[in-house]
């Protein structure tokens, strides 16, 4: 085979990849939100009080400056230590793939260290605002318990990253992307059975409906599960969880506290059902299937000027590349997860055909977390895996626009 | 009379670095899985070798070397973990590769049949002992936050608490190597049977963060190598093979 038919051969590989790459892509992105729905202006001042907009801007505003640091900081500090953290190299006695867990473990600690100021300074901020209940003590001794198992986690990863390209070379990431989706498929399915999840015992009325909203949706009733976060925070919350049998809704106990009346919840379970009903929870593995690829072989490319994967040399580059490509593709992500939340909300209005009891929630979320409902336009793209509450409003409104309510 | 088939050699140099001491148990977090998972290997070796050791009357060399591998790398996981060493320590049990390590007979040895039957009720005392050293340490534990605080201050362990914790792990291993079969020798509880405190490989290190260590790891240069990786030391996160060279 020629040179330039090897090229020809390499490009039309590459294309069907790219094609079948954008047909996915597309294929996710996807939803049952009519495509020309149009969401009208919210004037949220008639919704909420002016002291209201006021304090949710103020606290989101500075919140916002602390996630620009959670942002920046890290990719600051790992560049440097990409720079100067092979030096730790000489701390190890072991082999390179235990030398790279070593260089990877203290990258994570370094950065830890390194964020403590900020994620103090953000603490203090939402204590400040009683949103969260803990102090500072607790957060320091939990995130620091909480290294132990970004430890173990950074360690499986440089085993799976350094174990294939000690046999595979730069191809590593052919072998390692797959099995990177396949832990993300194993977390998903087994993380409602790791979470301290209890039974809904004292709201009857709301399992009934779920199993009328679960039939209206077209999707299997689900058990509905409560996590008991009062101790940590007063923000209210709810996620579907699981895969198969292991799917799940979790009721944070901090919205069933009676600050939500019955309807407004039942928005909350047919939201979380219509999560289900789309097969969200496949769809972001599926979405983060297609960009562990490229991002493992943008690192692979990346690291071959320290060695390669192969080497713990590469492990301090190997965070960094990590690290800076996430935040680069954090954007789309947060696109994605707000289109996924979107059409939640339109299935849980077409099933629960009750246009008010939304609105109250959204307008009641306003006030219980205190965040923005119209944040400036950075604000989404950086930190929104949800619209706005002020576009979730809207939706409602265009909603109840097109049902001629 | 300072002789013991099970005796710990420690060669380290006393130098700590601070990042890793403040870390340390964190640090050793995958090493605690791999030693359960290693270790519920070697329980199930400790029964088969037991009965090969009651038919012919000494233990079978793979499941002695397997066992001696497991009982050095458990030596260096104890050893970091007490700040009695100062480098990250390997998977794989490797002999020479750790300034603190327990030398450990690889070549099986007679043992009485009547002894291997009633081991797990004879290294009973043993153990009393080692939980009576435990209570000790205990005890001493508030020395060993001192020895945490001193390594975080001046970089450097002090001697009397390094020596104290090898101490335990040379008891300890002397237990375990007794306890699987490795050495028919009873342990010892004496402090001054099977150690041996070498000179450290570098010694008088001025002490500063820079200071290198006893046990270089491969290559640590801004530039890497072009094509070729550094060459692999130790196999990955695997057991040590059972046809190991003997020991010497």
């Amino acid at each position: 085979m020629t040179k330039s038919s090897r090229r020809l051969l390499g490009l039309l590989i590459f294309g069907a990849l790219a094609g079948a790459w954008v047909w996915a892509a597309s294929a996710l992105w996807r939803t049952s939100v009519p495509g020309n729905l149009k969401l009208p202006h919210v004037d949220m001042s008639t919704l909420v009080t002016a002291s209201e907009l006021h304090r949710a801007e103020h606290f989101s505003f500075v919140l916002d400056l602390f996630g620009v640091a959670g942002l920046l900081l890290p990719l600051v500090v790992l560049a440097l230590y990409a720079k100067w953290g092979h030096r730790f190299m000489k701390e190890s006695a072991a082999g390179p793939i235990g030398t790279g867990m070593l260089l990877a473990m203290l990258g994570i600690a370094i950065l830890w260290m390194a964020m403590l100021p900020s994620n103090l300074g953000q603490l203090w901020w939402l204590r400040r605002y009683g949103i969260v209940k803990y102090g500072y003590a607790d957060m320091i001794i939990g995130t620091w318990s909480a290294l132990g198992a970004e430890f173990l986690g950074i360690c499986l990863t440089i085993l799976i990253v350094m174990g294939f390209a000690r046999l595979l070379g730069d191809h590593w990431w052919l072998a390692g992307a797959p099995v990177f989706v396949g832990i993300a498929l194993l977390v998903t399915f087994v993380a409602p059975y790791l979470s301290s999840l209890q039974p809904l015992n004292d709201h009857p009325a709301l399992v009934q409906a779920e199993h009328r909203l679960a039939e209206k949706e077209g999707v299997k009733a689900v058990p509905l599960k409560v996590e008991n976060v009062g101790g940590l925070t007063t923000a209210p919350n709810a996620e579907a969880m699981g895969l198969g049998p292991s799917r799940r809704i979790g009721l944070w106990s901090t919205i069933l506290d009676g600050r939500f009346s019955e309807p407004q919840l039942e928005v909350v379970v047919a939201h979380e059902l219509a999560h289900h009903k789309h097969n969200d929870l496949w769809k972001m593995i599926g979405w983060y299937a297609l960009f562990v690829f490229p991002i493992a072989y943008v690192i692979a490319r990346v690291t071959r000027r320290r060695g390669g994967m192969a080497v713990p040399l590469a492990v301090p580059l190997f965070l960094f590349a990590w690290v800076a490509l996430s935040t680069v593709t954090l954007p789309i992500d947060n696109a994605f997860s707000r289109r996924l939340e979107a059409e939640a909300d339109w299935t849980a209005l077409q099933a629960t055909n009750d246009p008010q009891a939304a609105k109250a929630l959204f307008v009641s979320f306003v006030r219980t977390t205190d965040e923005d409902p119209s944040p400036p336009f950075w604000d989404p793209i950086l930190f929104g895996s949800h619209p706005t509450e002020a576009q979730r409003i809207g939706m409602v409104e265009a909603w109840q626009a097109r049902s001629g309510g | 009379m300072n002789e013991h088939p099970v005796t710990l050699h420690v060669k380290d140099d006393l130098r700590r670095s601070r990042l890793t001491v403040f870390f340390r148990f964190l640090l050793c977090f995958p090493h605690f899985i791999w030693l359960y998972l290693w270790g519920a290997v070697v329980e199930i070796v400790f029964i088969l070798n037991w009965l090969v050791a009651l038919i012919i009357g000494r233990p079978a060399k793979p499941f002695q070397r397997f066992t001696a591998a497991f009982l050095r790398y458990a030596t260096t996981v104890g050893a970091y973990l007490l700040l009695v060493a100062n480098p990250f320590p390997g998977f794989t049990g490797e002999r020479g590769r750790y300034p603190v390590e327990l030398e450990v007979p690889t070549t099986p040895e007679k043992q009485n049949r009547l002894k291997t039957f009633f081991r797990i009720i004879l290294v009973y005392p043993a153990v009393i002992v080692a939980y009576l050293t435990m209570f000790v340490v205990f005890l001493v534990y508030p020395l060993i936050g001192f020895a945490w605080w001193a390594s975080m201050i001046k970089g450097r362990m002090p001697r009397g608490f390094r020596d104290l914790g090898a101490n335990v792990l040379r008891y300890f291993g002397q237990i375990y190597a007794y306890l699987f079969l490795v050495t028919g020798t009873y342990p010892c509880s004496s402090p001054y049977v099977g150690i041996s405190f070498e000179e450290p490989v570098v010694a008088n290190v001025p002490v500063t963060a820079e200071a290198p260590a006893a046990i270089e790891a491969p290559v640590a240069v801004d530039e890497p190598p072009a094509v070729e990786a550094p060459p692999a030391a130790e196999e990955p996160a695997a057991p040590e093979a059972p046809e190991a060279p003997p020991e010497t």
